[in-house]
């Protein structure tokens, strides 16, 4: 469908991307009277097309042009990023975490990557509110080393076999474990169904039980009046001739044919790789891209590296039952971040549900078994494996950063092209935490310990929020500082990365957008 | 339980992965159909086709029988929808062709060396010592290779129940390919 041109002139904001910064921005923005329209490059999803199959869950993940990856820790675009309505948030597993106090002043604390322009309390009545509206489960009780915040609204998921049993190896080993705060439904929540523990969560939950936006926001979204474009692909934001510190639209591409759209306001929200893109695209010849007055557009890409650690028991622990994030968390050491040659907070996310193929599968990690020793192997794994995945952070560096391609796509849009590299001392930190993990599998009772490479989860940065305009791109409500009117929303905004699953803590950042921009039309 | 029961029942649908050329026809059938009716491969030759079928079926016995080339090839024709886990691991769609077709004529190369079991020449490529290998590095080819094939031999229901795991599906897959 094409946009009318009655719609065209009226709208108040365009929000590029509908993935969960995106949508919620659509829907609290529509809902007070704005006209708002969403341009998503990808297709129209909707929840009966999560089909419970990891391969046919790779169509939620990126599709659209490639990106160029470089640098000794590549950030795995392909696999983090989502494409079509709803984003990376319909394959993300909902665990949901709010940042430390401490991840919010790096730099002054330790002199390494940014400080946030924001604290915690300034985010904290947000977490509160996204929570309640989304629905978390959880023992915020449990959670000794969770910042002040308001108790979960239901209670935690429950602890299946395998829970029970990596929590011995934590028990013995002096750590101690909390049940894993998570999006999820562990009873029925605002007209959405509770979870039913199959462990598909990454495949997409068509139930409604885990809270990605095509069941929270997009509802809201939709009964306001929001209007969706998908299949509509940005390639850059247009000043306003007459007044350069003003943006006037956007510039697309859908089906070869290029379009423009025009609006008070523009929200770019398509996810790290893709918003950077977007804005560097956006340079002409008199003026440098909006944000990058002082060449820091792009800079300070960080991505959690993560490993997994699996451990085969004499023990049944059902490794299909549960939800792919985890039962459990350990935060024990999320607040010693310096620790000599090693640097950076993490977590433990313990016992996940998994499959015996995928990238992520038991089955797939381990390249030595094969042939006729295969098939006895996964059997004895599919009931006695588990497994959980360090999450560790990742210090923001000015040289790790979202650049455009020398290559084009079909349009002839520059591609997104990255360069990220971990510091030696992120490096130790993982490595040192794995080595640990192993430890803690073994006191767990596991006969056989292994574990996988050491992958990208999660990608933030990129146009970092911040006070000052010499060291980041937009201001903390995302504005871009040398515009009036251009915002940035998602996880690009991250100026450190903690060692917490973003999704939390961009919907916070979102709702305190929201609630900005809001009070400014009034 | 009952509840999920029912509710499960209710939420069947969902797609069929691939159309395969038979004798002259499309058909919208499993890959192990494909395989098993003689599909007309649309990217790989015969002989990379046969030669992905020795190699995918000793890293994963019934890999052959579960339609790997079939798979495969049609995956190879999807372009940037493609859903082959290669595009996780650093070789997107658009270069997913010239990634197989280098390995696969390698590998034909070394299964013709004379009396070259599959087993030996899997075990060689997995340790890159496969003299004149083209392409990508024959062990990140086998990595790549065996995830294939862990794909159509485990990754559906029927899968699922030779390992005696319950699939539970939520919308189950159309196609059990």
């Amino acid at each position: 469908m094409k946009l009318d041109t009655e719609r065209m002139h009226s709208l108040d904001t365009i929000i590029v991307g509908a993935g969960a910064a995106g949508l919620l921005l659509a829907a609290r923005l529509a809902e007070t009277g704005r006209h708002v329209t969403v341009l998503e490059a990808g297709p129209k999803r909707s929840t009966s097309d999560l089909i419970s199959s990891q391969i046919w869950a790779r169509r939620l993940k990126w599709s659209g042009p490639h990106v160029e990856e470089l640098g000794d820790h590549k950030v795995g675009h392909a696999f983090n990023a989502g494409f079509g309505t709803g984003g990376s948030a319909v394959h993300h597993y909902g665990v949901w975490l709010r940042l430390h106090r401490g991840d919010f002043s790096v730099a002054s604390d330790h002199g390494l990557g940014l400080d946030w322009p924001i604290d915690y309390d300034t985010l904290r009545a947000h977490y509160d509110s996204v929570q309640s509206e989304v629905g978390l489960s959880g023992d915020a009780e449990a959670e000794i080393w969770r910042p002040e915040g308001a108790d979960y609204p239901m209670p935690p998921l429950p602890i299946f076999a395998q829970g029970r049993v990596l929590k011995k190896g934590f028990d013995k080993t002096g750590r101690r474990t909390a049940p894993l705060p998570l999006a999820i439904n562990s009873q029925p929540y605002r007209g959405r169904a509770a979870c039913q523990y199959d462990g598909w969560c990454d495949a997409g939950c068509p139930i409604g039980a885990l809270a990605n936006p095509l069941v929270t926001w997009l509802p809201r979204a939709q009964k306001a009046g929001v209007h969706i474009e998908h299949n509509a692909f940005v390639n850059r934001v247009l000043r306003d001739p007459n007044k350069t510190s003003r943006i006037s639209g956007i510039e697309y591409f859908q089906a070869g044919e290029r379009h423009t759209l025009h609006a008070q306001q523009v929200i770019i929200a398509a996810f790290t790789v893709q918003s950077a893109r977007i804005l560097l695209s956006s340079a002409d010849s008199n003026r440098p891209a909006p944000g990058n007055q002082f060449d820091q557009l792009g800079r300070y890409l960080t991505s959690h590296p993560a490993g997994t650690v699996f451990g085969l028991f004499d023990e049944e622990t059902y490794p299909h039952q549960g939800v792919s994030g985890g039962q459990l968390i350990s935060h024990d050491d999320y607040d010693q971040k310096n620790q000599g040659a090693a640097f950076g907070s993490s977590q433990w996310l313990i016992a996940h549900a998994v499959k015996p193929h995928d990238l992520l599968g038991y089955g797939t990690g381990r390249p030595d078994i094969s042939g006729e020793k295969l098939k006895p192997w996964l059997r004895d794994a599919a009931k006695h494996v588990g497994s959980m995945t360090l999450v560790a952070e990742d210090i923001a560096k000015p040289e790790n950063r979202i650049s455009l391609s020398e290559q084009r796509d079909v349009n002839g849009i520059a591609l997104a092209r990255t360069e990220h590299n971990l510091d030696a001392r992120t490096a130790q930190l993982w490595e040192q935490r794995i080595a640990e993990g192993q430890d803690i599998m073994r006191a767990a009772g596991a006969r056989e310990v292994w574990h996988g490479p050491r992958v990208a989860m999660h990608i933030m940065g990129g146009t970092v929020m911040g006070n000052d305009e010499k060291l980041s791109v937009t201001d903390s409500y995302g504005r871009v500082h040398d515009t009036e009117n251009l915002y940035v929303s998602g996880p690009s905004l991250f100026p450190s990365s903690g060692a917490v699953n973003p999704t939390f803590t961009l919907s916070a950042i979102a709702s305190r957008q929201a609630e900005h921009l809001t009070k400014q039309a009034d | 339980m009952a509840l999920a029961t029912t509710r499960r029942r209710l939420l069947t649908g969902g797609a069929a992965l691939s159309w395969f050329l038979v004798n002259g026809s499309w058909l919208h059938i499993s890959a192990a159909q494909a395989r098993a009716a003689g599909f007309s491969p649309q990217t790989l030759t015969g002989e990379q086709c046969e030669t992905l079928e020795v190699l995918a079926d000793e890293l994963v016995p019934g890999a052959r029988d579960a339609g790997i080339a079939a798979f495969i090839d049609s995956q190879l024709t999807a372009g940037d929808a493609s859903l082959l886990i290669a595009k996780y691991l650093g070789v997107p769609p658009e270069q997913q062709l010239g990634f197989y077709q280098a390995a696969l004529d390698s590998g034909t190369r070394l299964l013709a060396t004379q009396d070259l079991s599959a087993a030996f020449a899997i075990e060689l490529i997995s340790k890159d010592e496969v003299l004149n290998w083209q392409g990508a590095p024959a062990s990140f080819f086998s990595f790549v290779l065996r995830a294939d094939a862990l794909d159509v031999v485990y990754g559906t229901e029927h899968g699922f129940e030779q390992l005696g795991i319950p699939y539970r599906a939520h919308i189950s897959p159309q196609e059990p390919w």
